[in-house]
């Protein structure tokens, strides 16, 4: 049983580091272990070390120590097999205006040793499931945001890899845009046997696409787990309280209550982990009441990956 | 196909689609042979009956070389374009030998110097200039020449292109080469009119060896204008050959060091 897991095994990194010339750590000791057919991603806010992350399991940079296997080769020794395996879209938008949608794909299938006939039956099915078909033969300097983005998706599959890596998919695009590309992303796991390792600094898109979350900051996993068991670990609510008083005193006499699974504090803002918010408002009311901790402004909400960030990192992940 | 030859289609097809490069490609020589030489062939042909016509022969090939220089060092701006809008990422990711991008590269950059040669050279025949007509040898030979010069200018640019993050430097750039290697040559004017530093200059200044190489394999009449004191065909060939080498180096090393 423990052989079959780790045959399933496809991105494994070890002590994973990445040292810029003059610079601090920017990956500072990772551990991947990431199963075929999920997805995975990598949430955390900019700077963690995210795109570095993703830069060298794409061979695009080498580790400055540690090791990072794809699909069983060696990201720095057997750089061109891991090349033959993965497909990549990048955080920015990397496609040439000049040349049509169709003519992207293309250059793209030929770059990677397809066959003509194969180019032109991938290409054909891709256009269908980006819904680009009456695009393809217009410029992509015509192209809409997302138009472009669903161009580079398919890009990423034209040489049907097995692992896909999408650095920040849905940076940059509106809400309605982002739901589409989610939409795709969920099809393309299920109808492709395929593993996605994503990063985004957006706590929804990881709740909404991930089967398993790693929380990075300052090049380091500080927490991984599918949402669920993330978030579940905050406790079934999250009651928030701000008020005056003496704070400090209020938060040590909320976490001897039982039914507390945790409290933090940003800024005056505190969360309180609790296990069925509704019940122990009035628990809570009366404390701060006891307390000499007048309230201003009171909620129950469900606790978010945001949560679960704040309380592993100290910091709100702040969406920009 | 190679990845170089399929990174080369996709700059000729790119080329194409975007009309103003292509425009700029082919009319910015036609601006030289047309302007320059006009004005050139009256002065000459006011002060010696006769003249005008030769200095069209004897000027033609130095506007292939400067051309071709200035074609080849732009071509860096492809691969720097590549390079800042990140498309290079695609290159580095996908399972093909990186020095095939830097040849792909060199490829576009000497087949757009070659057509910018052909139409100076169409243009510079309808003025006047004479070739040297059937003789396939000496168009190999030329042919050979500006693809040997093309490739080391493409070199340099290539290499500059590698390290540098702006564009508005390699246009400095660009302009600091061209004017010194162009008027420093014997591309305007014959070697032995030049003052002494000046002659120094042309001596050391791979333009001087292509112009020449040129008047010997294509062009037939300019000699007579350069009072037969062109360089020696074979040191023109080794010396351009040498300079391409050089130039294809110098962009590899720069190139290697950049995708690290």
């Amino acid at each position: 049983m423990i052989e079959k897991k780790q045959n399933n095994i496809v991105i494994e990194t070890k002590g994973l580091v990445k040292k810029y010339e003059g610079k601090v750590l920017a990956v500072d000791g990772i551990d991947l272990s990431i199963q075929a057919n999920t997805i995975y991603a990598l949430l955390g806010p900019n700077g963690a070390g995210k795109t570095t992350t993703v830069s060298m399991l794409t061979t695009l940079i080498e580790p400055t120590s540690g090791t990072a296997k794809v699909m069983g080769f060696d990201v720095v020794r057997q750089a061109n097999e891991v090349r033959h395996r993965i497909g990549v879209t990048f955080q920015e938008m990397v496609i040439d205006d000049d040349l049509t949608g169709c003519q992207v794909l293309d250059y793209h299938g030929r770059l990677y040793g397809l066959g003509t006939h194969e180019r032109e039956k991938v290409i054909k099915e891709l256009l269908v499931l980006a819904e680009l078909e009456e695009a393809a033969d217009r410029r992509v300097k015509t192209y809409s945001g997302g138009m472009k983005r669903r161009l580079e998706l398919i890009r990423g599959l034209m040489t049907q890899p097995k692992i896909l890596f999408l650095d920040e998919p849905t940076s940059g695009l509106d809400p309605q845009n982002r739901t589409t590309i989610w939409r795709y992303i969920r099809n393309l796991k299920e109808n492709n046997q395929l593993t996605l390792l994503l990063t985004t600094h957006y706590m929804d898109e990881a709740e909404a696409l991930a089967d398993i979350v790693g929380i990075i900051d300052h090049g380091r996993i500080v927490v991984e787990g599918t949402p669920r068991e993330l978030v579940s670990g905050m406790g079934a609510d999250t009651i928030q309280i701000t008020g005056s008083g003496d704070v400090d005193s209020f938060i040590n006499k909320l976490k001897s209550l039982s039914f507390v699974q945790g409290v933090t504090n940003t800024d005056g803002l505190i969360k309180i982990g609790i296990d069925a918010g509704n019940k122990r408002l009035a628990e809570v009311v009366s404390l701060a009441d006891r307390s000499d901790f007048p309230i201003e402004e009171i909620s129950v909400t469900k606790p978010s990956l945001g949560d679960v960030f704040l309380k592993y990192t100290g910091r709100q992940l702040r969406d920009k | 196909m190679s990845a170089a030859l399929i990174l080369w289609h996709k700059h000729m097809t790119k080329l194409i689609a975007h009309k103003e490069e292509g425009f700029g490609v082919l009319f910015q020589p036609i601006l030289w042979v047309v302007l320059f030489g006009t004005g050139m062939k009256s002065v000459m042909g006011t002060a010696m009956p006769g003249a005008g016509d030769l200095y069209i022969t004897f000027m033609v090939p130095g506007i292939i070389a400067l051309t071709a220089m200035t074609g080849a060092i732009q071509g860096g701006l492809t691969l720097l374009e590549e390079r800042i809008r990140g498309i290079m990422k695609e290159y580095l990711v996908a399972p093909i030998s990186r020095v095939s991008i830097l040849m792909g590269n060199a490829m576009s950059t000497v087949t757009k110097s070659l057509l910018q040669s052909a139409i100076i050279l169409v243009v510079g025949v309808l003025m006047g200039a004479q070739t040297v007509g059937l003789d396939p040898v000496g168009w190999l030979g030329g042919l050979l020449l500006i693809i040997l010069y093309g490739l080391g200018f493409a070199g340099i640019g290539l290499a500059v292109a590698s390290r540098t993050s702006s564009t508005g430097g390699y246009h400095m750039l660009i302009f600091m080469l061209t004017l010194p290697l162009l008027f420093l040559s014997n591309a305007l004017y014959p070697l032995k009119s030049l003052p002494t530093w000046m002659q120094i200059g042309s001596r050391i200044n791979p333009v001087s060896y292509v112009v020449d190489g040129l008047r010997q394999t294509i062009f037939d009449t300019g000699s007579k204008l350069a009072g037969g004191e062109l360089l020696p065909l074979w040191l023109c060939f080794l010396v351009v050959s040498v300079f391409a080498v050089l130039g294809i180096m110098l962009a590899y090393g720069s190139f290697r060091k950049s995708v690290k």
